[in-house]
């Protein structure tokens, strides 16, 4: 390696490490305070400083606030993280199925009207989500589903997004030959759609179900509207309680944010080379 | 066609399998959970102390075999607006007691009177006795054209929460002062650059004019304030412009005075424990709140009444305020208002109150319990309780204006303009900035009138029945 390049990769590696390190304080930040005591929490933004090993004042750290989670009953953090999992995964896997289906119908199959449906999908974009809060609680208040998941659940089921990806992945990846060829051969249309469709569409289907999945464990204002009994919330509207209106315990919160990421962050990590296939299938032409 | 299974890859990815799982395993274990039952009675509340207190009495009132169950919910405060308008204005479910706060209620009062969502409590209140019993000034952000529609849970009076550690080692004593000019000029040295880095080491008075509320407390307490007792707009007054212009005065210019500490803020904190401000303007639920985030001022502070803007003028002010009110579609509004009565005036959730949350009630028959006269350990000793109460009855009547938060963002603007005109023009003095403190009250003023204008049910609900 050259020079030149030798000094632009560490320009490179330079300008990377600041961008990391400018990411990753905030997460620092985040781990550091749900380990401070309430004494400790201000007396510095990271660690606390002391006359411990380190220049730590390692006096200044407890378990209280992890332990506080799962052994105070007021706070319902075990039901609320069962329910995050509920919500998420269920809204997960059938918003796949669902904008999957649309997609499917919308780049393969030939209806009058296709053209205005696509066109309706597309236009549905465009609408910001706050706008269909009201309407949407309306809704959902008259067709009885108020506090309920499936009040939670059903309106985002075919998310436009979803259905126009999948709708440009199949495009893409499914031939309409192949299709015909198993029709030929007796192929029902269920079938078809489960066994040659969705495989086809392999990378597109990880990485959506990812999306939506973060997507909802993270959702606030939905579940904070429709779901009315404490014991339905999920972990974003039960961590929003903690904090109080004279006073907030910041450990607690932070100790309840960072257990609330670590899953969702954990099936991140596991599965992001499926997710960046996912997002990049079709970008480069083979 | 070739369908065999060992011909092709998976149709699912390991992402869906353990996703589907999950989904599969919450399911049931949702599923499988017991509903709780529905009460009877719903107390919306969006504090988790309040909850927390009031949970015995939820205990007791449902012990009785003739009452209906009750059963309190918390909320966030974003939540319980959205809810409670919802529900005012389209019929979504409501609950049958609800406590909010000013800015939540405010905004109920928008439109003719025979349309706010809250039952008028007016008439019950005077037959019953009850209204005797609490602070009138506290009763004044629940009351629009002249009827009351809510009980009010606080008094929230200011005082001045001061470094005593510091005021106290260089010799000052602060019993003498009585006006903010002798405030300024005995705690003045304080602020000398012994440090020798141009700036003063310390500041006396934690005020900015990005926050719009504490300007408002001192223009209340000086006698002025954003509307007036028939809830008319009265920005421009020459109370408001003098408060503006002192203001101005300390955040600026070489008299300066005061720096900007935010509450509830790491920087801000930083500042108080570290004696670079002295004083702050101190609520008594903020004084409780210090309590829980500060414990290393634990000893440091005191409280004093706020010096008065004139000799012999009020010595306190007031910040915040909550409400219970019982909405009109409540299911049993008997009942409800039953235990609206045993969760306000029980004199064990008021003594509660003031020991977990620093605050004091606005029942008037419990000022006498001691607990408020308990020296507070975080107060070097003093009986805060007792201080407070001491000014709650002097706290100034408030507006219930739903234009309030406008009047109050058009009161920083107001502000922020005066700072600029005077930093461009270098004036510094009160009375040179006082001329230019009318004209930006007035053109904020006019601002605010115009978006008043637009609504014309405000208009029509004017009159007072």
């Amino acid at each position: 390696m050259n020079l030149r390049a030798r000094m632009s990769s560490a320009l490179a590696h330079g300008l990377l490490g600041a961008a990391a390190l400018l990411t990753l304080a905030p997460f620092a930040y985040l781990v550091c305070g749900a380990f401070k005591t309430r004494d400790a929490f201000f007396s510095a933004h990271f660690l606390p400083r002391g006359a411990g090993a380190l220049g730590v004042d390692w006096g200044g750290l407890t378990l209280d606030h992890l332990a506080r989670l799962f052994s105070d009953p007021s706070l319902r953090f075990g039901a609320s993280l069962l329910n995050s999992v509920f919500y998420a995964s269920v809204s997960g896997v059938l918003a796949t199925l669902c904008a999957a289906m649309g997609g499917y119908a919308l780049a393969r199959f030939a209806f009058r009207g296709r053209a205005a449906v696509t066109a309706l999908v597309l236009g549905a974009l465009i609408v910001p989500a706050p706008l269909l809060l009201a309407p949407g609680y309306a809704l959902v208040h008259r067709l009885g589903l108020l506090d309920t998941f499936a009040g939670l659940i059903l309106p985002g089921l075919a998310p436009a997004f979803g259905v126009y990806l999948f709708r440009q992945a199949m495009l893409n990846a499914v031939p309409p030959d192949l299709l015909e060829a198993a029709r030929m051969d007796g192929c029902g249309e269920v079938r078809l759609f489960f066994e040659i469709v969705l495989p086809l569409c392999r990378p597109m289907l990880g990485a959506f179900l990812l999306i939506t999945f973060i997507g909802a464990w993270n959702n606030f204002i939905g579940p904070q509207i429709i779901l009315q009994s404490p014991e339905r919330f999920p972990l974003a509207v039960a961590l929003a309680q903690v904090k109080g209106i004279y006073g907030t315990d910041y450990g607690l919160l932070m100790a309840g944010t960072l257990v609330s990421i670590l899953p969702v962050m954990a099936l991140f990590i596991g599965l992001q080379r499926e997710f960046i296939a996912g997002l990049t299938s079709g970008a480069v032409k083979g | 066609m070739n369908t065999r299974r060992t011909d092709r890859e998976p149709a699912l990815t390991p992402a869906v399998w353990i996703v589907c799982t999950l989904a599969v395993l919450s399911s049931v274990a949702v599923a499988l959970r017991p509903d709780a039952p529905r009460p009877d009675l719903l107390l919306w509340t969006f504090a988790r102390p309040h909850q927390e207190m009031y949970a015995p009495v939820l205990e007791e009132w449902n012990a009785a075999p003739d009452r209906p169950r009750a059963e309190s919910l918390l909320l966030t405060t974003d939540a319980l607006q959205r809810r409670l308008l919802s529900g005012f204005l389209s019929g979504t479910p409501l609950p049958d007691v609800v406590e909010v706060h000013g800015g939540i209620a405010a905004q109920v009062f928008r439109g003719p009177v025979e349309q706010i969502g809250f039952l008028d409590l007016t008439d019950r209140l005077r037959e019953t006795g009850l209204l005797e019993q609490f602070n009138p000034p506290s009763l004044t952000p629940w009351t629009t054209r002249g009827r009351i529609y809510g009980l009010p849970h606080d008094v929230h009076p200011v005082l001045l929460g001061y470094r005593a550690d510091v005021v106290e080692a260089a010799g000052i004593d602060l019993s003498s002062v009585q006006t903010w000019d002798q405030f300024v000029h005995v705690l003045k040295p304080l602020m000398a650059d012994a440090d020798g880095d141009g700036r003063p080491d310390r500041y006396l008075l934690n005020l900015w004019e990005t926050n719009p509320e504490l300007l408002e407390v001192l223009l209340l307490q000086a006698g002025g304030g954003l509307f007036d007792a028939r809830e008319q707009l009265a920005m421009s007054t020459d109370v408001n412009a003098h408060v503006l212009a002192t203001i101005a005065s300390w955040t600026t210019g070489p008299d300066r005075i005061a720096i900007n500490a935010p509450e509830f803020d790491a920087a801000g904190n930083r500042l108080r424990l570290d004696g670079v401000v002295l004083c702050s303007l101190l609520p008594d639920w903020l004084a409780g709140a210090w309590q829980l985030d500060l414990p290393g001022l634990a000893g440091r502070v005191k409280v004093m009444s706020l010096p008065a803007w004139t000799p012999g003028g009020r010595r306190t002010s007031v910040m915040g305020g909550t409400m219970l009110g019982l909405p009109r579609a409540a299911r049993d509004v008997e009942r409800a208002w039953s235990l609206a009565q045993q969760l306000y005036l029980n004199r064990d959730i008021a003594r509660r109150l003031y020991r977990e949350a620093g605050i004091v009630t606005a029942v008037r028959t419990f000022w006498d319990d001691p607990v408020f006269d308990e020296p507070n350990p975080f107060f070097s000793g003093q009986p805060a309780g007792r201080l407070y109460l001491e000014q709650a009855p002097h706290v100034p009547a408030r507006t219930s204006s739903p234009y309030q938060r406008l009047a109050l963002a058009a009161l920083g603007d107001a502000a922020l303009g005066l700072k600029a005109e005077a930093e461009r023009h270098a004036l510094h003095r009160v009375e040179q900035l006082e001329p230019l403190a009318r004209a930006h009250l007035a053109q904020a003023e006019q601002r605010v009138r115009q978006h008043m204008a637009r609504n014309v049910f405000f208009e029509s609900a004017g009159e007072t029945p």
